[in-house]
């Protein structure tokens, strides 16, 4: 097979759907920006279905009693079920997240069992991250009439697979530091790979909140959750704000494209 | 046999399986005629408690959990073929391999939902009530992962800038029609009756023709694809 001729690219045009269109023909990173706007893209609309939509962050008390997270789900049933509908509907972006950074991989000085491991792992990140939560909290939402008791198990069900489930993000966390500590191509600065350590902390600190319901370690407390949530949130900035400037800096020309 | 035999392999897999789900669709009592979401707790359970159903709850949903992983080896052999796609990275590549996991994985915990309802039926009617929701909505629901993929594939098609292309453009376009199809069923748990309700027209019919559509003709264009390339290199039958 031949490699089509290669067209020089025109000048890149004035007019948001006219660049849109150039883009889409000519820039020779499509599939990078791709995969990073669909990252943003997700990332900005969990925000607003976990915290503005859902009320699940930050998240209610453990200790109610049942009538209060009875009326917990009754306050809130519309945005939990359109609110977990959009994460349904979107949760396979995830995917194109997890793309770029089993790429960065690639690119450093280390095995591609480094890429494979975390793509593997992060292939069903999505279940614990918030899919397992946003079952158990529809569920215990589409039925106000169901048994309270069997409610509030739905509510723990819920809140305990968001913030109680940890091992996918551990070890997946931990390939993805290693690869970034020994790789000598400097694809990403060592110092996010420290902070790929502090990320990594927070999913062994969380564990607490399977032992206490009350205070600072439980699955809404100062530490197992708003520490945890803040590093996450640092760091999933820095990841993406890396991970823009990584793309910026492959070096692809505009070549013929290997047939 | 060399590596490309393997693929075949792989391939003829596909309609074995086809077959398999199909019998198991039909014979599970709650895909026949849907169950419908506004069933009393003491309906559902008299539903897996009814005799004629629960040996047939039990063997459908034991044959879906064998088989229903199944699926990833033949959605990898879509990954082979994007790989042959005149990409500049294996950014679309991998999104599409990220993908594959997810939605059998979440039919096999619905399926694992259904089971526990049906282990022992005679539990609180509440309590297998709450498990048959769960199964529900986790198999209506989950289809983010499918269309995600649909999406993927139909954008490494557009993507494919060569003379000739792997796969056709229409293959692109049906895979974006099969994820608008999907679309809908996310929001399965926000009615219990209409077309986006567990047992309606969109939830049900659509999604699930879609699902099976999908199959039928992604198993006719790879395997021509599949069946092309070994003409080309040569390779006896």
């Amino acid at each position: 097979m031949r490699a089509v001729a290669v067209q020089a690219a025109p000048v890149l045009p004035s007019g948001l759907f006219e660049r849109l269109a150039w883009h889409w023909r000519y820039n020779p990173k499509l599939e990078f920006w791709i995969a990073w706007y669909s990252m943003v893209f997700f990332y900005n609309l969990f925000g607003v279905v976990f915290v503005g939509m859902t009320r699940v962050m930050p998240p209610p008390q453990p200790w109610w009693d049942t009538p209060r997270v009875v009326q917990w789900f009754n306050d809130n049933h519309n945005g939990l079920l359109v609110g977990f509908g959009i994460i349904f509907l979107v949760s396979g972006l995830t995917a194109a997240c997890n793309a770029l950074i089993g790429y960065s991989m690639r690119r450093m000085s280390v095995s591609r069992a480094f890429a494979y491991s975390y793509i593997a792992i992060y292939s069903v990140s999505a279940l614990p991250g918030m899919l397992l939560t946003a079952i158990a909290l529809t569920v215990g939402a589409m039925r106000p009439e169901r048994d309270p008791e069997l409610i509030y198990w739905l509510y723990d069900m819920g809140f305990m697979c968001f913030v109680g489930t940890m091992g996918i993000f551990l070890i997946g966390t931990l390939v993805w530091m290693i690869a970034i500590l020994i790789d000598k191509n400097r694809v990403l600065p060592k110092w996010f790979g420290y902070l790929n350590i502090c990320n990594l902390i927070t999913e062994f600190v969380v564990a607490t909140s399977w032992v206490f319901k009350k205070g600072v370690f439980a699955w809404n407390g100062a530490i197992a959750f708003w520490v945890d949530t803040a590093v996450f949130a640092v760091y999933t900035v820095a990841f993406i704000y890396l991970l823009r400037k990584m793309i910026k800096r492959e070096d692809f020309g505009d070549g013929p494209l290997p047939a | 046999m060399n590596r490309d035999d393997g693929e075949l392999l792989l391939f003829w897999l596909v309609p074995v399986l086809g077959v398999t789900w199909l019998v198991a669709f039909l014979v599970f009592p709650g895909f026949v005629h849907p169950m419908s979401p506004t069933m009393s707790a003491e309906q559902v359970a008299a539903f897996y408690r009814d005799p004629e159903n629960l040996p047939r709850i039990r063997y459908s949903m034991v044959v879906f959990n064998w088989f229903c992983i199944a699926l990833i080896p033949f959605v990898s052999l879509i990954v082979m073929q994007i790989r042959r796609m005149s990409h500049r990275t294996p950014i679309l590549q991998y999104c599409y391999l990220g993908c594959l996991t997810g939605g059998p994985v979440l039919f096999f915990i619905a399926n694992l939902f259904w089971l526990l309802a049906a282990f022992r039926p005679e539990r609180r009617p509440e309590l297998t009530q709450m498990f048959n929701d769960l199964a529900w909505v986790t198999f209506t629901g989950q289809v983010g992962f499918l269309v995600a993929q649909c999406v993927f594939l139909a954008l490494a098609i557009f993507l494919d800038r060569q003379a000739r292309p792997v796969f056709k453009s229409w293959v692109a376009h049906f895979n974006l029609l099969i994820a608008a199809a999907l679309a809908p069923a996310s929001f399965v748990a926000l009615f219990l009756t209409g077309p986006i309700a567990w047992d309606g027209f969109l939830s049900f019919w659509v999604r699930n023709s879609a699902i099976a559509l999908w199959i039928v003709v992604m198993t006719l264009v790879l395997g021509k694809n599949i069946y092309e390339r070994r003409r080309e290199a040569g390779i006896a039958r």
